[in-house]
């Protein structure tokens, strides 16, 4: 946490281990995210894609061997986690020194949230809330965005427009990603590259070179679909 | 159960080609559907809109009419002699005696001295528990230190306490603040605590991934969310120091609301008595008001589903 030097990595893990008791659930992992790669995480429940996470966040004092990661990074979870006690455009610059409401406006004008900026956040639809974490993250202009499952709270119809936004801020912003997630369409839709994780190792790691914007019929798509799905154990 | 039958998938025939197979259902019933239940008449009806006609009478004046009630059953059983004047005297007297008490200065002079001891107790108190709450709840050791003998003071009776006040502090005022500020201390220490301690983590985690400092987390996550505690604390502190006060002046006091109702009772004066505790009834409501205020003056990022 300490030496900082320029690199063109967001993200090197050099043989991570942690475990929970006497239970491993990282095992001698390695893994390089190149600066501005959008990369998804996928693993069943309980593989430790989580973890991983929150080590690569920073949030994780127990893990044993070599993080080198981003300083400037931002985080979105599964849960919105905004104070409730802070209205919302005060929730997106907290912690952000010397950014004020104009910075807040433009974050959430990004997220198509301006007109929600002076709202409590009790008062915010599933989908406004997590677009108004989104802000949150932008606002820290982060070299290393991670995001843990950010839509899977949401209903399928706010999930599309949601992933579809995060493409489109990726594309301007160009932070590397890491998104934990266990949807492979999500995964197709988004990354570069498409992590599988099982069992605390990443077992499959294969690049997607769709062209964007992706849909169900870009070709190829059904052939690493079905091969992302075989290798988390299920065949349709 | 026949409704259930005809959500049977299996009853149900599969499309086999959504291109072919837009026609209506047809008219022969299908397997495994009972024929009747389809187009059976069932009993139906129309839903009244309609408003219901009734006495309408506005909300504070029917809360009123309890209250008219209880103090016309009084009156009445004053007036036929039923209710002795020694026992209690009637609403008419008890409001002479009010009057009296006000025009002569007496109840106001009493009320000042009583609020004094009260609101010095509370800043004492109040001081206290918050204090021993932040030390208690926002570090390991300072829980580990503070608590348990927080928690062991707090099971002795506050009333218990009056003896050894007396024979420490004498009979003037400090035991008064002293009582006052012990009993005051104790619901803000334990709802305070229990608030901070009781934090969400998912939001501190949040708050750290933000580049928030120690400090700044306590004070723009922990110290926010123990806020409606602490105003739960300090409503059970406000109630209880006004119970504290009515035992604390009745150690030889010679002003206040305590003295004014102890030689009423000498005197075998009811009437003062009943005036007294009216005063107290007021008071113990107006404070409440002001915590009410206060609550949705700083709680307004609540849901009004939650509000208190």
């Amino acid at each position: 946490m300490s030496a900082t030097v320029k690199q063109a990595t967001a993200v090197s893990l050099n043989g991570i281990s942690r475990s929970f008791g006497d239970r491993g659930i990282i095992a001698d992992l390695d893994l390089e995210i190149g600066a501005g790669e959008f990369v998804a995480l996928l693993g069943a429940s309980g593989c430790g894609k989580s973890t991983l996470l929150r080590i690569v966040a920073g949030l994780d004092a127990e893990v044993t061997g070599e993080v080198v990661v981003a300083r400037r990074r931002a985080v979105s979870f599964q849960a919105p986690r905004l104070l409730p006690w802070k209205r919302v455009w005060r929730n997106v610059v907290l912690g952000v020194p010397g950014a004020g409401r104009a910075e807040a406006l433009a974050a959430l004008g990004e997220v198509m949230l301006e007109h929600r900026a002076g709202a409590w956040p009790a008062t915010l639809s599933g989908g406004e809330a997590q677009r108004a974490a989104l802000a949150r993250a932008l606002v820290r202009q982060p070299d290393l965005l991670l995001l843990d499952e950010p839509f899977g709270a949401l209903d399928a119809l706010t999930r599309i427009t949601a992933q579809q936004l995060v493409a489109d801020l990726w594309a301007k912003h160009a932070p590397a990603v890491l998104l934990v997630t266990h949807d492979v369409d999500e995964a197709l839709r988004l990354a570069d590259r498409a992590l599988v994780m099982a069992e605390g190792r990443i077992v499959h790691d294969v690049a997607v070179s769709l062209p964007r914007p992706r849909t169900l019929e870009s070709s190829g798509y059904v052939g690493l679909r079905r091969e992302l799905l075989a290798q988390l154990g299920v065949t349709e | 159960m026949t409704s259930l039958t005809r959500l049977d998938p299996v009853a149900v025939p599969l499309a086999q080609d959504p291109s072919t197979d837009i026609s209506p259902a047809p008219a022969v019933p299908r397997p495994g559907v009972v024929a009747t239940t389809l187009g059976a008449a069932i009993e139906v009806e129309r839903l009244d809109h309609g408003r219901r006609r009734r006495l309408w009478v506005p909300r504070p004046l029917s809360r009123l009419l309890g209250v008219a009630l209880a103090l016309g059953a009084w009156q009445l059983a004053s007036s036929t002699g039923s209710l002795s004047p020694t026992v209690v005297g009637s609403p008419r007297a008890v409001w002479n005696a009010a009057v009296h008490l006000i025009s002569d200065g007496e109840l106001g002079s009493a009320l000042a001295s009583s609020l004094h001891r009260v609101l010095l107790g509370l800043v004492f108190g109040l001081a206290a528990g918050i204090g021993l709450a932040l030390v208690s709840g926002l570090s390991r050791i300072g829980e580990d230190i503070v608590d348990a003998p927080v928690q062991m003071l707090r099971t002795v009776p506050f009333v218990g306490l009056v003896p050894l006040l007396i024979v420490w502090l004498g009979v003037g005022e400090t035991p008064k603040v002293v009582l006052i500020a012990l009993a005051a201390c104790f619901p803000i220490y334990l709802n305070l605590s229990g608030g901070i301690r009781s934090v969400d983590p998912a939001l501190v985690e949040a708050g750290r991934t933000l580049g928030l400092s120690r400090l700044g987390i306590v004070r723009h996550v922990v110290l926010p969310s123990a806020l409606p505690q602490l105003l739960v604390g300090l409503r059970l502190s406000l109630g209880i120091a006004w119970l504290a006060l009515v035992f604390a002046e009745q150690i030889s006091a010679t002003s206040g609301l305590g003295y004014l109702m102890s030689t009423a009772q000498e005197l075998l004066q009811t009437d003062t008595i009943v005036v007294c505790l009216v005063v107290y009834a007021l008071l113990g409501l107006t404070v409440d008001l002001v915590v009410r205020a206060l609550e949705r003056l700083l709680l307004s990022w609540r849901p009004r589903a939650v509000g208190v």
